[in-house]
């Protein structure tokens, strides 16, 4: 049966309490905290960092299709998974696709996906989702909201859980929606959307399945779902008839926040990190309708714990100091990165194209005569001067600090002129594969930096010059 | 591979006052020097002056001879511009210099200059303009922060600490500070510069040189016509060391940033030409390239002044002082002088000449006979080491 194989997710390391938030503007806080994407993350570098998650230890050249589930793609036109499939390093021949326009777009990923698998068209389909949404400073969607990805390897070989059924239903309703000119996503009326959209479709998707089924609500142990908010979340718990203290998944509202498309797989994912062989999980999600799928888990279940680091990206995190950089990060306060970079004579976007293997899947290279590896690729070793004769090798993707400094001529983010007062650190790291190459560091506290410091590479946006977005790897002190 | 040594003399030195110089340009910079150069060595620019070399990094009249022809209105003769990153006007020297050794020319103009402040004065244009973004740019550093990533190592390593490298910028605002042409004539404490606002951790503003406009020029020839022009007021060319490493240090793992490759390799070349062996007994004194006090303590063992990790005690000793046993950067360096780049290295041949001659224009080493110039830019690519003395001067202990 066609199932989950692996899974994977990635929460950023930024948190800001919604006391802050709330402070921020003397209005009232919904208490807890939320994560925040850092201002060199966006959907894209999250997608990456889930995908990578979701393929450790698997060869990522088996993967046959990548999609990538969204509303908060950085790029209205271009592909964002074939530059995800890059940076994970997956094959050329495979199918991509960003599905997009409601936050069911997760779970209908999942059905394709699932799809795809059954028509014989693909072995092995990962299917990652992530949102940075904006909330409008002030609202309460900005305390609500939260960062992340989740990702799911479907197939049929292996599957720690089968995926039993699935049911849709949609229901075109107002809200939320974002024309191409909103900066943040609006609502037509809360109230309704909740009652009208939200406690309507998800029971219906659900108990459709159910019924397909032939389930009743003690054959569930858990029910992982998505949720506008906190109490809409227990007000679907209470129609769907299960008992929210036993049967419902952490929401993860106090944690995190409700992350958008990739919301309803995060739980997922959470609910699968404790799962016992043989349960049930229903995973539904809402927008513009509702999808509704329910899992049952293999022995294998067991096997994949403690591999992924999934939620426990939750526990490993930094607190914003302030609203202000809570801003900053979330683009509502122009800091001037990357809007405001100098437009370079010619741009780099050539050599962004010409080099992308060694930029986005990150390779190296190792000489066959002398066994070094380095980077980037070049035509002659850097060491024995060996002409030609090299292997493309993907680089180590942690190390250790040979040596930092704090630039204060350049600001975070590289590119743009340094003010004195916010510096870039550059680290140059010795990858575990004895590659030395030199990064900036993100994610981090100035102070926390060392010779020795422990570092890992990480998915990150460069910046935005000659208006085209380049991505590529920083480095980051290892996340517990 | 031939030898330099004494085939070429200095009889002509021309260097402007260095600093912020908005109401010049080019134009006048260039003019100031050349015409101060051939006055004394007592030639004539349009007459007697056969071919130039001119070294200017950042363009303002084209990538071409231009950069002197148009400023001296010296046209339809042979001009060649240089640039060789930090390196650029000393190497302009080098490669005049060999023009002259191989019998081409009898009197040639060797220049540098540079509007720093032009190109705004925050620090260095952007590297990536001139790299039109490769990956590896895309990462690019200040110059401070690609030195400071040594000084981490340095710490780490030796137990050098921030005061360490306050002493030096002390020492050489010292010098500095009686040299009417350089750019900052303030002596400073030990406190001043540790106060200072943060550069590029851990260099601090008076870890780093500044952004200096300024322009310097030698007239070169042979010794037997150095002879007629200008009697016994010449110096001779005992050595010069060129070597480029990568622009990128950071991506290899042998960089140690406890030694720069390209100094131990450029002064290696210089001392065998020169017949040294050992600088420190041999030599009176020293011009290193001090963009960065780090880079001043570092260079010392690079030039084999001590052994590695020595640096710093060097300092704190004094020996480097003006009154020292090996006074380095005896005019306040590029601390005081700031750094034009194709200025720099040019100005450094004058003042080797001039203190070599005994008219130093700031302090003046005594008896001094014979040092070494250098360079490193890139900001570790190219280092070069130039060795002045009197004509008569012998490598052997002193």
């Amino acid at each position: 049966m066609v199932g989950i194989i692996s899974y994977g997710a990635y929460i950023p390391i930024w948190r800001i309490s919604r006391d802050e938030i709330a402070r921020a503007h003397g209005s009232a806080t919904m208490g807890g905290e939320r994560s925040v994407a850092s201002f060199d993350e966006d959907s894209l570098t999250m997608a990456v960092e889930a995908g990578l998650d979701c393929l450790t230890g698997i060869d990522p050249k088996e993967v046959d299709a990548l999609f990538f589930a969204t509303v908060t793609s950085p790029l209205e036109e271009k592909q964002a998974s074939a530059m995800i499939a890059s940076a994970l390093d997956l094959r050329r021949d495979i199918t991509t696709a960003d599905i997009t326009g409601t936050l069911r777009a997760g779970t209908t990923a999942v059905k394709m996906a699932m799809d795809m698998v059954k028509a014989g068209s693909a072995k092995k389909v990962l299917v990652t989702a992530a949102d940075s949404r904006i909330a409008i400073p002030s609202s309460d969607l900005e305390q609500i909201f939260g960062d992340g990805a989740a990702a799911l390897l479907i197939g049929e070989d292996g599957v720690i859980a089968d995926i039993e059924g699935f049911s849709t239903v949609i229901n075109p309703i107002p809200g939320p929606w974002r024309r191409e000119v909103d900066p943040f996503p609006r609502r037509f009326e809360a109230k309704l959307d909740t009652r009208y959209g939200y406690l309507r479709d998800l029971p219906t998707a659900a108990g459709m399945l159910a019924k397909k089924l032939n389930l009743s609500p003690k054959d569930i142990s858990k029910v992982a779902i998505y949720g506008p908010d906190p109490r809409s979340i227990l007000g679907a718990a209470n129609m769907l008839g299960i008992d929210p203290k036993t049967q419902l998944q952490d929401p993860l509202f106090s944690t995190v926040g409700i992350t958008g498309t990739p919301h309803a797989l995060l739980l997922l994912v959470a609910a699968l990190e404790q799962a016992k062989p043989d349960e049930r999980i229903l995973c539904a999600s809402q927008g513009d309708g509702s999808d509704a799928f329910v899992v049952k888990t293999t022995e294998k279940v067991e096997e994949l714990k403690g591999t992924r680091r999934g939620t426990n990206y939750i526990k490993s995190k930094k607190m914003l100091p302030s609203y202000a950089k809570f801003a900053a990060f979330k683009g509502v306060l122009d800091t001037g990165w990357p809007s405001q970079l100098p437009e370079m004579p010619r741009s780099p976007i050539v050599k962004y194209w010409r080099d992308e293997k060694a930029i986005l899947p990150f390779y190296g290279m190792k000489c066959k005569k002398c066994g070094n590896v380095s980077y980037p690729i070049g035509r002659v070793c850097m060491y024995c001067g060996e002409k030609d004769n090299y292997e493309e090798v993907k680089l180590a993707r942690r190390g250790k600090v040979y040596t930092f400094t704090h630039d204060y001529l350049f600001g975070p983010g590289n590119i743009q002129p340094g003010d004195g007062i916010n510096p870039s650190t550059k680290v140059s790291v010795d990858l575990e594969d004895g590659c030395r190459v030199l990064l900036e560091l993100t994610d981090h506290d100035l102070k926390e930096v060392d010779v020795g410091m422990e570092v890992e590479l990480t998915f990150r946006l460069w910046h935005e010059r000659a208006r085209f977005r380049h991505y590529g790897w920083k480095a980051r002190p290892v996340r517990g | 591979m031939g030898r330099i040594t004494d085939r070429v003399a200095i009889i002509g030195t021309g260097v402007t006052k260095f600093g912020e110089i908005w109401e010049k340009d080019h134009e006048d910079l260039l003019v100031e020097a050349v015409y101060e150069a051939c006055n004394e060595a007592n030639v004539d620019l349009r007459k007697d002056v056969e071919a130039v070399w001119v070294g200017t990094f950042w363009t303002f009249s084209g990538v071409a001879g231009d950069a002197f022809a148009d400023p001296l209105k010296w046209y339809g003769k042979p001009i060649t511009r240089i640039e060789n990153y930090c390196a650029t006007g000393m190497d302009a020297v080098r490669n005049a210099a060999y023009a002259v050794a191989a019998g081409m020319y009898d009197i040639v103009i060797a220049c540098g200059v540079e509007k720093i402040l032009d190109q705004g004065s925050r620090g260095l244009p952007d590297l990536d303009k001139m790299l039109l973004g490769s990956e590896i740019a895309l990462n690019a550093e200040s110059a401070p922060a690609m030195f400071a990533m040594a000084a981490i190592r340095a710490f780490k390593e030796w137990g050098w600490t921030k005061e360490d490298l306050a002493l030096v910028a002390v020492k050489n605002h010292y010098n500095g500070a009686r040299h009417p042409k350089a750019h900052f004539r303030r002596e400073i404490t030990v406190e001043t510069a540790l106060k200072a606002p943060m550069i590029a951790y851990p260099l601090g503003l008076f870890d780093c040189c500044a952004m200096s406009d300024g322009a310097a020029a030698v007239v070169l020839t042979r010794p037997e016509i150095a002879k007629e022009l200008v009697g016994d007021e010449y110096a001779t060319i005992k050595a010069m060391g060129l070597a480029v490493e990568t622009l990128h240090p950071f991506y290899r793992k042998d960089w140690t940033g406890l030694a720069f490759p390209a100094n131990v390799k450029a002064a290696e070349m210089a001392y065998k030409e020169a017949g040294i062996t050992d600088p420190r007994k041999e030599l009176d004194f020293g011009i290193v390239h001090d963009c960065f006090t780090i880079t001043e303590l570092i260079n010392y063992q690079d030039m084999k002044l001590c052994k590695p990790g020595e640096g710093a005690q060097l300092i704190r000793d004094g020996v480097t002082a003006i009154d020292g046993d090996f006074p380095i950067n005896p005019d306040g360096g590029l601390k005081c002088f700031g750094h034009p780049i194709g200025a720099t290295g040019v100005r450094m041949i004058v003042e080797l000449t001039r203190q070599v001659l005994g008219r130093a224009e700031g302090l003046q080493v005594e008896n001094a006979q014979a040092g070494f110039a250098h360079n490193l830019g890139g900001p570790q690519a190219v280092a070069m080491v130039g060795i002045v003395g009197r004509p008569d001067w012998k490598p052997g202990e002193k």
